[in-house]
């Protein structure tokens, strides 16, 4: 009785999942619902999904100009440089920027984009968006048809890199409702479906004012985990994605006929901050010439690349230079400084072992970094204690509790050094949390903030972070790279550009 | 019995308050800020400025105590706050997550019964037979194999080699079937263990060979004595799985691309979004209730023996 009850059970099972299975199985690896097949629709995964289609809140902004809605008066372009985009031109007269709008820029629903519009976005992105706060200190000023100032109270030559931000995207505020489901702008697409949380579909903008956009389409699918985006896109489910990991990118490299990918330098930089508080100038120089960002970039297989300085080495202002690892160098000047290796390997000065305390958090891989850089500084002779911490910011970095402390954060967020410097170096600034002093240094910031000189402004940022360097006040480890997977055929995804906010484009393209 | 279940429900009332007020005290006292969380997301510096004056917008400035009382204050007036994270309201969040959470958490329960209630039983009734000893394997497995490990051998099976499923599949019935089936099988493990030792159990006791002494039917004896009596142990553990469902599965949820409570309050903590993780807390103190009240009240149904309530 029980056995036939069991098959009875067993049997039903079965049929369910073979009736489960065969239920349009058609499905797998087509196109999503509604799509024609002989459309172009680009099927991309991402690690993110939006509540809101808002741009100006927090960072939005990044997620409307990845799906190719929203544009700014300004872009960055693969070189780091601002070109103007839905401005023409900008010029500055001492505070006053007068910026002139591209005559043939208009929103998807045909209205042109006007200075009142503009200027109504950016105030109001300055109101929900406190990194963008100054913005509505400014005084605005329509001068005519296409034209119109900001003053900033105060020579502000970095306006237009700000201005390149995509939180301060232009959409027409009249017809875009709450912005919650609804958006109109004047990017190469225009969202056709948004599910909160969840899937984004978006069509061709048929009324793009800057060219006709190669694609007829679109859909963003939210995948939170990797592996997801590794199975999806060998079975053919989507055609590209970014944030490719290491394992997946060395798969990706072995089919060469069927995917390409591309890395590059991105601008998510890896570094430590050296304690002058706690390590002195001979200390300092032997840790940063143990370190080897090569090694570092090695074992980290393909997800970074090794740095000198701050910022990627194509930009004006990344070019500066650091002494090679030198593992005798850096014993020679322990040793001169009256330290001598103990039994176990490291070095000691009147009986006590050179410890140093290495303060990190766990993720952007400081957590590897950390470990390596243990290991890195055993193998000369410095003992390093470890600490992790949940929040650097209300910790290690306020406090300055740390001899070494890691930090991950964007060093180049709109094409400019100034950002960086800032609040890395600048008396008071929030990461110059290990002692680093220096009166020429402080000059030269203070020059740098109201330099409007293109190339001088490169001169300075480089004196800057070379001092900063020579002084070991800092390590630059590595800038996370930008790796981009697509099935053969897909162009024109951004890839060489290293800012994550562009995706999309009008020249997106696929076979 | 009405009596016993409006007592239970006020009992409700000091356990919400309790449970909101320590998760609401440990949140506050544990490090991280969530407008530093909130500004830097991506990574860029932000002044000191900006975080005093954003966090004064958000009244986070505030001691949390007070902010306790203002949040509570605001939850009797039934609003629940909104995402520091992205402004939404949390009510309409928790709802949509507890949408997708309920569907799946059911249909994985559901097909867990269905697998663990026939092996369970029948590993009880033919103890040590070579059924038994796979159903025992399968209960090893079940508990060994780690969920997100399970949920890719699942996808690579039936999506990458037969293809039956495609991998983007959200909101459809073939959605739901891989993470239905990854949620169920170690969940159908423990119950058939459970179902197997109480069946066992059951099956020595004398009152099972007094049946068949008077000519009982065994399937008679099996689903009006044994069954009957295995379900109150039974009950408890199926009470705890569900309630354990329901509170979503990080792991599952992102790799199957599921928009449910699990993945929404792991990014909440993360983000340090204070409102909805209390939100979550509150709903699910409220589920574990409702689940146990109505576990306790089933053992009197099936065991009128027992006593009164």
């Amino acid at each position: 009785m029980m056995k036939k009850i069991l098959a009875v059970l067993l049997g039903t099972g079965f049929m369910t999942a073979s009736l489960y299975g065969c239920h349009n199985s058609t499905a797998v690896g087509t196109a999503p619902k509604g799509q024609a097949s002989d459309k172009k629709i680009i099927r991309v995964s991402e690690s993110f999904a939006l509540q809101t289609l808002d741009p100006h809140l927090d960072y939005q902004g990044w997620y409307t100009s990845i799906y190719g809605v929203t544009e700014t008066l300004f872009h960055m372009n693969d070189q780091s440089t601002v070109t103007p985009l839905l401005a023409e031109s900008a010029s500055a007269n001492g505070a006053v920027w007068s910026i002139r709008l591209n005559e043939k820029a208009f929103f998807s629903n045909g209205d042109p984009v006007t200075p009142d519009m503009v200027i109504r976005n950016l105030k109001e992105a300055g109101e929900i968006n406190f990194r963008f706060s100054n913005f509505t200190k400014y005084t605005y000023a329509v001068v005519d048809k296409y034209t119109f100032t900001i003053d900033t109270g105060t020579i502000y030559p970095m306006l237009i890199n700000d201005l390149a931000s995509p939180e301060l995207a232009i959409a027409d505020l009249d017809h875009s409702g709450d912005k919650k489901t609804g958006l109109v702008a004047t990017g190469p697409f225009v969202i056709s479906s948004f599910e909160p949380g969840g899937t984004i579909e978006v069509a061709r903008n048929e009324q793009y004012w800057n060219g006709k956009a190669k694609l007829d389409g679109a859909v963003f699918y939210y995948m939170p985990e990797a592996g997801t985006s590794f199975l999806a896109i060998q079975n053919g489910e989507i055609d590209t994605y970014t944030s490719v990991t290491s394992d997946a990118a060395e798969q990706y490299r072995k089919e060469p006929e069927t995917y390409t990918l591309t890395t590059i330098p991105a601008t998510r930089l890896q570094f430590y901050i050296l304690n002058e508080n706690r390590m002195n100038a001979s200390l300092r120089k032997a840790t940063n010439l143990t370190i080897d960002s090569k090694a570092i970039g090695a074992y980290l297989n393909g997800t970074v690349s090794e740095t000198v300085g701050p910022f990627g080495p194509s930009a004006s202002y990344g070019k500066v230079t650091k002494a090679k690892p030198d593992v005798k160098a850096a014993k020679a000047l322990l040793e001169g400084d009256g330290y001598t290796i103990n039994s176990d390997g490291y070095y000691e000065k009147d009986g006590k072992v050179l410890s140093i305390h290495l303060a990190y958090y766990a993720a952007r891989s400081l957590d590897t970094l950390a470990a390596l850089m243990q290991e890195q500084l055993k193998e000369v002779g410095i003992h390093v204690v470890l600490t992790c911490e949940e929040d650097p910011d209300g910790t290690y970095i306020a406090t300055g509790d740390f001899d070494i402390g890691l930090f991950c954060m964007i060093s180049d967020k709109a094409g400019d050094p100034y950002y960086f410097i800032n609040c890395t170096l600048a008396d008071g600034a929030p990461y110059n949390c290990g002692g680093f002093k220096n009166d020429q240094v402080q000059l030269m910031i203070k020059e740098l903030e109201t330099e409007t000189d293109t190339n001088k402004r490169a001169q300075l940022a480089n004196q800057v972070i070379q001092t900063a360097i020579d002084e070991d006040a800092f390590g630059y480890v590595a800038l996370f790279n930008k790796i981009t997977v697509t099935r053969n055929g897909v162009k024109g995804v951004a890839e060489n550009n290293p800012f994550d906010f562009y995706f999309l484009s009008a020249d997106t393209d696929m076979d | 019995m009405k009596r016993y279940v409006s007592g239970r429900l006020l009992q409700l009332i000091p356990v919400l308050f309790g449970v909101t007020f320590l998760t609401f005290a440990l949140l506050s006292l544990a490090p991280g800020d969530p407008v530093q969380k909130k500004l830097s997301a991506q990574g860029i510096a932000v002044t000191k400025d900006v975080l005093l004056e954003t966090r004064k917008e958000m009244g986070l400035d505030r001691p949390w105590t007070l902010r306790y009382a203002s949040w509570l204050f605001d939850l009797l007036h039934g609003d629940l706050g909104d995402s520091y994270k992205d402004g939404t309201p949390v009510a309409g969040r928790l709802v949509k997550a507890m949408k997708y959470t309920g569907i799946l958490a059911i249909s994985a329960f559901l097909l867990a019964l269905v697998i663990s209630l026939p092996l369970g039983i029948y590993g009880g009734i033919k103890k040590a037979g070579f059924l038994d000893r796979m159903i025992q394997l399968f209960c090893l497995a079940g508990y060994a194999v780690p969920g997100f490990l399970l949920a890719v051998l699942l996808i690579y099976l039936f999506c990458i080699r037969l293809k039956v499923f495609p991998i983007i599949a959200k909101g459809t019935v073939q959605g739901l079937f891989l993470p239905t089936l990854t949620l169920a099988l170690p969940l159908a493990s423990r119950l058939t263990r459970q179902v197997r030792a109480s069946v066992l159990n059951q099956m020595e006791m004398e009152y099972v060979d007094g049946a068949k002494a008077r000519g009982v039917l065994k399937p008679y004896i099996l689903i009006f004595h044994i069954l009957r009596n295995a379900m109150i142990s039974i009950l408890t553990v199926f009470g705890l799985s569900i309630g354990t469902l329901l509170g979503g599965s990080v792991v599952i949820e992102n790799i199957f691309m599921w928009p449910g409570m699990g993945k929404m309050v792991m990014d909440s903590i993360t983000a340090r979004d204070y409102p909805v993780v209390q939100g979550f807390v509150l709903v699910m103190a409220v589920i574990y209730v409702i689940i146990n009240l109505i576990v306790d009240i089933s053992y009197h149904l099936l065991d009128p023996r027992l006593e009164e309530i």
